[in-house]
């Protein structure tokens, strides 16, 4: 059972491996820039958010997103690579594995390139920053590391099924992911937002991930709510992914 | 006859267009089959269904005694793929690419090491095992494509043309190895090139627009058009001029141009004192009787050239 699903993570961690410093450079880059940019170019501005100093505030987001956003990238170029250009997933097809076994295998890869990112990035802030939280708190943040990176997998993995030109995948990521992150409240407190319009940003997955990563890891909060919403969200696009995945084989 | 695949009414619709119609077909096993047909012919579809890459609109098909729609699983344990293009990870060393198929497979290193070490040896790349596909020379990626197929010993083996793009001399080293499995599993393979068919394989079927117009083995086929008249006439210029004359006489059945050649099939063979009546004092380098090959088998059937 899954041993096919095994076979391609392990391939995938096994590229993964080879490449892992160049990974790491590129995925860190682009959060420290904006803990940079936000944290210290606007620290003078912003004194703190809730009586948090403002380069905390935004911390956990940031290392939330890297983690996120690594592992879209992952499921959907990967799947859309194997699939139209190296065609590996025929090669795979033609194996007495299932069609379950591959797309697992898939969202499998993309969320533990997620995990592995979204710590690297953890360790740097950490490290290089004058970010600091309680190692207790470590493990409720891990949760929404977790659920989050799987969420945005299976997202992933739906793109690099259904979209055959690779510039679309692109386009998703602009139209689609970006504002979700940007919305859910990394860079600004959800009390900004209008009172009418609060009810659907919290009710977005993104934002259970980010503002429920931010009091775990600031405040020690378990919010099971926010929870709640992201076990809910990773099952419905894990099968969504799966059931999608399945469809355009058998087409 | 012991049969290995066998193919039940299979048809296979795109929307509107119909890529395979109602075809039937049983190979032996431990034998070379080769289907034959142009771009477009269904040749492709026809494998896709045997492989349980796609499924058939209707009809049904087995492989040693196993459904591809209700025992994909089974058959897919028992086949060996070789695609038409090559689909090898370019980011796992060719070694690599043979230990992951192997687990995909099920096998254990025990299992897989000595094999993958054996098929390495055997198609020249032990040296190179640890080199990336994307830096082999087509023939090369080709030979790893074919051994990575028979890594687990199948029983059956399916070969999408598999020496289209290949230069002549990896293309006769493809050929060499696929003969040297002869009688050792059943291979399936499909192709453009009349000549491979002709070298290769115990029995043919030509296919053209979904169905089967000729089965035989190469002798019998070619045996077929044997009543046929056909001469090739090299002019030594003006071909333009002879190809008007040429299709102008009424017992020329067919007529094929390659620049100043000229494949002629008479109707009959009294047909042959007009025809040199007509062409005399033309131009000609060169006319001789020409023995029938795979080609004109298909071209006989179809009425043009298989790569048109």
């Amino acid at each position: 059972m899954f041993r096919g699903a095994y076979s391609i993570w392990g391939r995938d961690m096994l590229v993964l491996r080879r490449s892992i410093l160049s990974e790491l450079l590129a995925v860190m880059a682009y959060p420290l820039t904006l803990y940079l940019a936000f944290g210290v170019g606007l620290k003078g501005y912003i004194a703190d958010v809730g009586g948090i100093p403002y380069p905390v505030f935004i911390a956990p987001g940031l290392i939330s997103m890297t983690a996120v956003n690594a592992a879209f990238d992952e499921s959907a170029w990967s799947m859309w690579f194997h699939r139209k250009v190296q065609r590996t997933i025929e090669e795979y097809r033609v194996t007495p594995i299932t069609v379950y076994d591959i797309v697992i295998g898939k969202i499998f890869s993309g969320f533990s390139q997620g995990a592995i990112k979204g710590v690297a990035v953890a360790v740097v802030i950490f490290f290089m920053t004058p970010f600091r939280f309680q190692f207790s708190y470590l493990l409720f943040y891990l949760a929404y590391i977790v659920l989050g990176s799987m969420i945005f997998s299976c997202l992933g993995t739906i793109c690099g099924t259904l979209i055959d030109k690779p510039e679309n995948i692109g386009r998703v990521q602009a139209v689609v992911i970006v504002p979700l992150i940007f919305m859910a409240g990394i860079f600004f407190p959800l009390s900004a937002y209008p009172t009418a319009i609060l009810p659907f940003i919290k009710a977005l997955p993104t934002t259970a991930m980010f503002e429920g990563a931010r009091q775990a890891l600031v405040y020690g909060v378990f919010a099971l709510n926010y929870i709640v919403t992201l076990v809910i969200t990773a099952a419905v696009t894990f099968a969504l992914a799966v059931v999608t995945f399945n469809r355009k084989m058998s087409e | 006859m012991r049969t290995a695949i066998s193919l039940k009414g299979i048809t296979k619709d795109y929307g509107s267009l119909t890529a395979v119609a109602d075809f039937s077909l049983d190979v032996e096993r431990e034998s070379i089959f080769g289907l034959l047909g142009p771009n477009g012919a269904g040749k492709t579809t026809l494998i896709k269904i045997l492989t349980t890459l796609m499924r058939p609109t209707s009809g049904d098909a087995l492989v040693e005694g196993y459904s591809v729609l209700n025992a994909a699983k089974q058959v897919r344990r028992l086949i060996g793929v070789v695609p038409q293009a090559n689909n090898l990870d370019r980011y796992l060393t060719a070694r690599e690419n043979l230990i992951l198929h192997a687990r995909l497979h099920g096998m254990s290193p025990k299992e897989y090491n000595p094999r993958i070490d054996e098929l390495l040896e055997l198609i020249g790349l032990a040296s190179r095992q640890r080199d990336f596909p994307d830096i082999f020379s087509g023939g090369m990626q080709r030979r790893l494509v074919v051994a990575r197929a028979l890594l687990h010993n199948p029983r059956v083996l399916f070969l999408d043309e598999p020496t289209t793009g290949l230069d002549p001399q990896s293309r006769r080293a493809v050929w060499e190895y696929i003969q040297s499995l002869r009688s050792k599993m059943t291979i399936f393979l499909t192709t453009h090139y009349m000549e491979e068919a002709d070298s290769l394989c115990d029995r043919i079927v030509i296919m053209d627009e979904g169905k089967a117009l000729v089965d035989g083995s190469a002798a019998q086929l070619k045996e077929a058009v044997a009543h046929s008249h056909i001469y090739e006439i090299e002019f030594k210029g003006n071909a333009d001029h002879y190809e008007g004359l040429l299709r102008s006489m009424p017992f020329v059945e067919s007529l094929e141009r390659n620049r100043d050649s000229f494949r002629v099939a008479l109707k009959d063979e009294k047909d042959l004192k007009p025809f040199m009546e007509k062409i005399v004092g033309a131009d000609i380098k060169r006319i001789f009787l020409k023995e029938p090959t795979l080609e004109d088998v298909f071209i006989e059937l179809t009425g043009r050239n298989i790569r048109e």
